[in-house]
């Protein structure tokens, strides 16, 4: 067992190896020399030339800028909205699951099957859909209406879990207490769910922040960010790309880090709530 | 759920009893209209103009299997077709066989819970990259001046770059492993981790190989995990057109990529039929591992 444990572990280490080698190249590349620097190896001279042409300090050249302005901030509020409304979409649903109804299959089958259809189908059929009624696809209409299919369904499953294990006893002591409905769920259903409604929101926001196959054919003529990359593929690629993509790793990781704050506050919040439950026990 | 006070205590109306046992309708009614409205009709629609008339300028609703028997009938379709189901196959068997030892690290090898999440973060934190520059970031990869060829130049394993690496279908297969087989880890070390530990030992002290306790205890505890990283895999390999497009050099054509091509050109019938091939293909594959696996049980 030990010797297969260090080959496992080897392995292991190598897979991580292969998962993040792109990720390391394309580090690298992002200090390539501009702008005549290309994409690729070996490195002219070390510069942050395409860190500042992303960020619109470098001097105009052939190589046209990232539109970081305006497609990332429509990119963001795409992706805010999205959190949203799936988020209240999924609790509402995954809080219906928590009694028995006749049904509930084929309403969690075709809850499930929203982020189940590859996003290039839902796109092209909305798109029919879009110009069969006549109205013009836009990214906070037609494509705002398939992030929210693709990212309801996690936000339920996410929800579904929680409810799972959810003990609806402290609900009913506090209403045999005569806490009002409304009060209740501020009080103590809320902070015992809230995890949960955290790891929905930040799954909805990251799926629909790089969300493109579904908001190609519906996002119309102003394009977020996914788009405006993938418009990159059919002409020349360059280095800002990848200092594009360093750039907004670290974003995912200080959101990510905020994600790993506000968690820790509830679950010790949480805590402090069933702590003062076993006081009155 | 237990008795409630209006149960127990106070006298009800029958309105408010029959709110009492159909409140959870209005729970479910936003996200079932939302659903039906945005993910049945439009695939409905799909459905429905995909026996359009498609002439070179225009589509009238006119019905006619005409746009059927071109797809059937043109080899770059139909070779579309069976590309996408070759390169989706060898995703899969790629992404298990180089997945299940690392997710069996993971799962079963790992016992200290802090080691374990840390190793599973490890494996996301890729994906807080956008995708499409995750893709885009295996060019300087697999080039013939790639870091590939020359890791493999300084260490003296080839004489020549290798120039099958890019623009191929190799490249593409490689690209959508590396983005994809986490979906695959994800699930089966998950699986593997909640197995009891004293099953395993029970089956050693009754004198069980360690191949034996694999082959009758871990892999079959471990298949829930299989399938569901490879609906998840299959979901995303079947509709995948980035990859293909960016790694191949417009060279691999799937069924994704000509519903770009063809909606680029308006042919929106076209698109329509190889749309509907491809949501056949899926609910065939789909159907076929939820068979295996009940997914509403497993969560």
């Amino acid at each position: 067992m030990p010797i297969l444990r260090g080959v496992l572990g080897s392995y292991t280490a190598l897979f991580l190896v292969f998962l993040y080698a792109p990720f390391i190249v394309m580090g690298i590349i992002s200090f390539q020399s501009g702008p005549e620097g290309g994409p690729q190896f070996p490195i002219i001279e070390w510069s942050t030339y395409w860190y500042e042409h992303v960020l619109g300090f470098a001097p105009p050249s052939r190589v046209a800028p990232l539109p970081i302005g305006e497609a990332l901030l429509r990119s963001l509020t795409l992706a805010f909205a999205t959190m949203l409304v799936s988020t209240v979409l999924g609790t509402l649903t995954a809080s219906a699951f928590r009694r028995r109804f006749r049904g509930s299959g084929v309403v969690f089958y075709l809850v499930v099957l929203g982020m189940m259809v590859p996003g290039v189908l839902l796109g092209l059929g909305m798109a029919l859909v879009a110009r069969e009624v006549g109205i013009q696809p836009t990214w906070w209409g037609t494509a705002f209406l398939l992030h929210v299919v693709y990212t309801y369904p996690f936000a339920f499953l996410v929800m579904l879990a929680i409810f799972n294990r959810f003990d609806p006893a402290v609900e009913e002591a506090a209403w045999a207490l005569g806490v009002p409905p409304g009060r209740t769920f501020r009080k103590i259903t809320f902070p015992m769910i809230f995890p949960g409604v955290l790891s929905a929101m930040l799954f909805a926001f990251t799926l629909s922040y790089d969300e493109f196959p579904r908001t190609l054919f519906t996002g119309g003529s102003d394009v977020t960010m996914p788009i405006a990359i993938y418009g990159t593929f059919a002409v020349e690629i360059h280095p800002n790309l990848f200092a594009f993509g360093v750039l907004t790793t670290l974003f995912s990781f200080a959101l990510l880090s905020v994600y790993g704050i506000l968690m820790a506050a509830s679950v010790r919040k949480a805590r402090r709530v069933t702590g003062v439950q076993e006081d009155i026990a | 759920m237990g008795p409630s006070v209006a149960e127990t205590g106070s006298v009800t109306t029958p309105r408010e009893k029959f709110w009492k046992r159909n409140h959870h309708l209005l729970l479910l009614a936003p996200g079932i209209v939302w659903m039906v409205l945005f993910l049945v009709v439009p695939l409905a629609m799909m459905v429905y103009v995909s026996f359009w008339t498609q002439t070179t300028f225009a589509i009238s609703s006119d019905l006619t299997l005409a746009s059927w028997q071109a797809f059937f009938a043109s080899d770059t379709y139909v070779g579309a077709l069976l590309r996408t189901l070759r390169i989706w196959l060898t995703v899969l068997v790629v992404t298990f066989v180089i997945g299940y030892p690392t997710a069996l690290f993971i799962g079963q090898f790992v016992r200290n819970k802090t080691t374990q999440t840390i190793l599973l973060v490890a494996c996301v934190i890729p994906f807080w990259t956008s995708f499409l520059i995750r893709v885009l970031a295996w060019r300087p990869m697999l080039g013939r001046e790639g870091a590939v060829n020359i890791v493999l130049e300084n260490l003296g394993l080839i004489s020549e770059p290798i120039d099958a690496l890019l623009f191929t279908e190799l490249s593409v297969v490689i690209g959508m492993t590396q983005i994809y087989v986490v979906f695959m880890v994800g699930p089966i070390a998950f699986m593997l981790a909640r197995i009891d530990g004293s099953l395993i030992e029970a089956a050693r002290d009754l004198g069980a190989s360690s191949w034996t306790i694999f082959r009758k205890i871990i892999f079959p505890l471990s298949l829930p995990g299989v399938v569901v990283g490879a609906i998840f895999v299959s979901v995303m390999v079947l509709g995948e057109f980035a990859t293909a497009s960016a790694l191949s050099g417009r060279k691999v054509n799937l069924l994704g990529n000509i519903i770009v091509t063809q909606v680029g050109s308006l042919k929106w019938a076209f698109a329509a039929v190889i749309g509907v091939v491809l949501t056949a293909v899926m609910a065939v594959v789909i159907t076929a591992l939820l068979r295996v696996v009940d997914l509403r049980r497993e969560i």
